[in-house]
């Protein structure tokens, strides 16, 4: 028997459409490519000719790694301090919307619907407009130019959000599952770990991505309520590059810029497995 | 093996009362089967059985303790769930021994345990797949093998066969009720598949919107239903059902009578106290009827209407003038080797011993 006759277009339409996608793709990344492309180039550079070209490399411009920049905070120092930012606000943001977000799936308490309703709205009130009273309770706490007063803050300020996104994923697990548990002879707390935790793993993932990310890159509270040098982070770093009365060194600027993210992508890199997941939205084990 | 004891249970989940007043028992060792229609309540008697649920008045006893408030952790039972509930993320093996290991058991006595139970159900070649690596009926196997290896005092059984096939419908059918009378353990089992309770159970509870209907043996179900729910809830195909008939006397014998329909009732009618004679509905099962070509006496004039060969059985669609001038259709198990044409005039001859009467008011039986 003959076999199907298919022309060109027919045989490889996979293979085709596959490669307008990855076209596509590259025309629309492209703007964010060719940024980060003349930040590496300009931070191993001189100076830049005709916007993009090299005049001659150098490691100058990445000098603040090692040694004491004048007018600036130890750059390491600044890096533990961001990094014990992100990692706090991780950790409390994780641990609390993971017993919140069951809580609020789970139990029917009085008040429960009209608590999922102001977290929506509060969520949508900007952050910033609660600058003066933040201030205020700062103050009083003790917490003002405290790495721990921002920590709080920017966990307080995302975990109502965060509970309700670990509340979606404690949605899609079945009573069943959490039945079968206490009739095999768990308590409900054993049950919650062993079974249900286990499978919202994705979820804890995402929702501790987002909020080390938040806490890596906060710049606004750390601008507001962080007085001294020794308490600044990378943020405020660059910021202070730019500076207001200092003229710009752009050489240090896209090397202390580019030290920023690089953190961020590896991160990427180690979690993209979860982040997948997520659009998938799957439980699936 | 305790023994179960239901006393007045209600479970209201706000307005809705899911079971309302129910009460009925299970002997030690014995199978009993929850049957009904969906919605009836009886996935929550069964998780109140189970201690997810907290009656909301009534007693559950197992032997002579009140279960209402034990936490299901501590009343030695094991459930398998409708979907298996198997854990996702447990391998086969992990989510068998899981309700061992609540009972700190030492690993090689937990190893032990799950390999005899998986041969047992000839699932020990799959014990290191995830449950999303399995078919349907191994998963089926594996939340049984997970209920079993406890060696639990008590069974619960939620509809485990109704995502299957039906061929392995039947052969689990089996299965099961074997394991079940081998072990000797007390179950309780949910369905809403009147054949699956007829086979397994040795004692039927009939539930019908939160109410216990009628409780008894499959005999008893079958050939005593207690009004025409049960009548037509039980059998397949489902009980005929004809109205409007008259109770009369002729020759000392009893008759039921419409327009020019006469069919004899039995001798025990006689002892029946009607309340009324008129307007009763007649009642007789598809297997219960011969058919005749020819007219006889105490049948029922009818047309063929359809034919549905089943290979071994045929069943017979007939017919029946009503009295609005609407027909009424009638199922008829054939006797092998009758040859029907369409439209063809027979008569029907109801065995009178199998006849049934109903009150369509009250819907109770009547005979
Ligand atoms: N948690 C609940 N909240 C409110 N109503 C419920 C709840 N659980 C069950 N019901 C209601 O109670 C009634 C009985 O439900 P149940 O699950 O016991 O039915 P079932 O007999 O198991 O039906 P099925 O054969 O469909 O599984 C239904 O009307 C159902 O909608
Ligand atoms: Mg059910």
């Amino acid at each position: 028997m003959a076999e199907l006759r298919l022309n060109f277009f027919q045989r490889n339409s996979s293979k085709i459409s596959q490669a307008v996608m990855i076209i596509i793709l590259v025309l629309i990344t492209s703007p964010i490519l060719l940024g980060y492309a003349w930040l590496i180039l300009r931070s191993f550079s001189v100076d830049m000719v005709h916007g993009f070209i090299p005049t001659k490399l150098t490691l100058k411009n990445w000098r603040f790694l090692w040694q004491e920049m004048k007018g600036y905070p130890n750059i390491w120092r600044t890096f533990l301090n961001t990094f014990w930012i992100a990692l706090w606000v991780m950790i409390l943001e994780a641990l609390i919307t993971s017993m919140g977000g069951y809580a609020l799936s789970r139990y029917d308490f009085p008040g429960r619907t009209s608590m999922l309703r102001f977290i929506l709205v509060l969520h949508a009130f900007p952050s910033i407009s609660l600058m003066v009273a933040i201030y205020y309770v700062l103050k009083v706490i003790g917490l003002l130019d405290n790495l721990w007063g921002i920590i709080l803050l920017k966990a307080s300020l995302e975990i109502p959000w965060g509970t309700w996104v670990m509340k979606g994923f404690y949605d899609g697990i079945p009573w069943e599952l959490e039945w079968a548990g206490l009739v095999d002879g768990y308590g409900r707390f054993e049950v919650w770990r062993k079974i249900v935790i286990p499978l919202v793993k994705p979820g804890i993932a995402v929702t501790a991505i987002f909020a080390f990310l938040s806490g890596w890159s906060e710049f606004v509270f750390i601008n507001t309520f962080i007085f001294s040098q020794n308490a600044w982070t990378l943020s405020k770093y660059v910021k202070g590059i730019i500076g207001d009365f200092r003229f710009a060194d752009y050489g240090l600027l896209t090397a202390v810029g580019l030290f920023y993210v690089i953190p961020t992508i590896v991160f990427f890199f180690f979690v993209n497995k979860y982040m997948i997941k997520l659009t998938i939205g799957g439980v699936k084990g | 093996m305790p023994e179960i004891r239901v006393v007045n249970f209600s479970k209201h989940f706000g307005k809705v009362r899911a079971v309302d007043n129910v009460s009925f028992d299970v002997k030690d060792g014995e199978f009993v089967a929850l049957l009904g229609p969906s919605g009836c309540g009886k996935t929550t008697t069964l998780l109140t059985l189970a201690g997810i649920y907290k009656p909301t008045s009534g007693e559950i006893y197992f032997d002579d303790q009140l279960m209402n408030n034990v936490p299901p952790k501590y009343r030695n039972i094991s459930m398998v769930f409708q979907n298996y509930a198997l854990y996702p993320h447990m391998t086969v093996f992990e989510n068998i021994a899981f309700p061992l290991k609540a009972k700190k058991m030492s690993k090689e006595e937990i190893e032990k345990k799950v390999l005899e139970v998986t041969k047992k159900l000839m699932i020990d070649k799959l014990l290191d797949r995830k449950p999303m690596q399995i078919s349907g009926g191994q998963q089926q196997r594996v939340a049984l093998a997970r209920a079993l290896v406890k060696e639990p005092a008590v069974l619960l059984f939620d509809e485990p066969l109704s995502n299957l096939d039906a061929k392995l419908r039947m052969m689990m059918r089996a299965e099961i009720k074997k394991l079940q009378s081998d072990l000797g353990i007390t179950s309780v089992y949910v369905t809403h598949d009147q054949a699956e309770a007829m086979t397994m159970a040795s004692r039927i509870a009939v539930f019908s919107m939160g109410k216990l209907v009628q409780y008894g043996t499959p005999d008893e179900i079958y050939n005593e239903p207690k009004n025409m729910f049960v009548a037509a809830f039980i059998g397949n195909p489902p009980m005929n059902f004809m109205e409007n008939f008259k109770v009369q006397s002729k020759d000392g014998e009893l008759f039921a009578t419409r327009g020019d329909i006469m069919v004899k009732l039995p001798p025990k009618a006689k002892e029946v106290k009607f309340e009324k004679t008129e307007g009763l509905v007649l009642g007789f099962r598809p297997e219960h009827c011969k058919i005749a070509k020819k007219e006889v006496e105490n049948s029922i004039p009818a047309n063929v209407y359809v034919l549905e060969p089943l290979g071994r059985d045929l069943i017979v669609n007939l017919k029946v003038k009503g009295v609005g001038g609407e027909s009424e259709l009638i199922k008829i198990f054939a006797e092998p080797g009758m040859n029907f044409e369409i439209e063809e005039k027979v008569y029907i001859i109801p065995d009178p011993e199998k006849l049934h009467l109903f009150d369509p008011e009250t819907e109770e039986t009547i005979l």
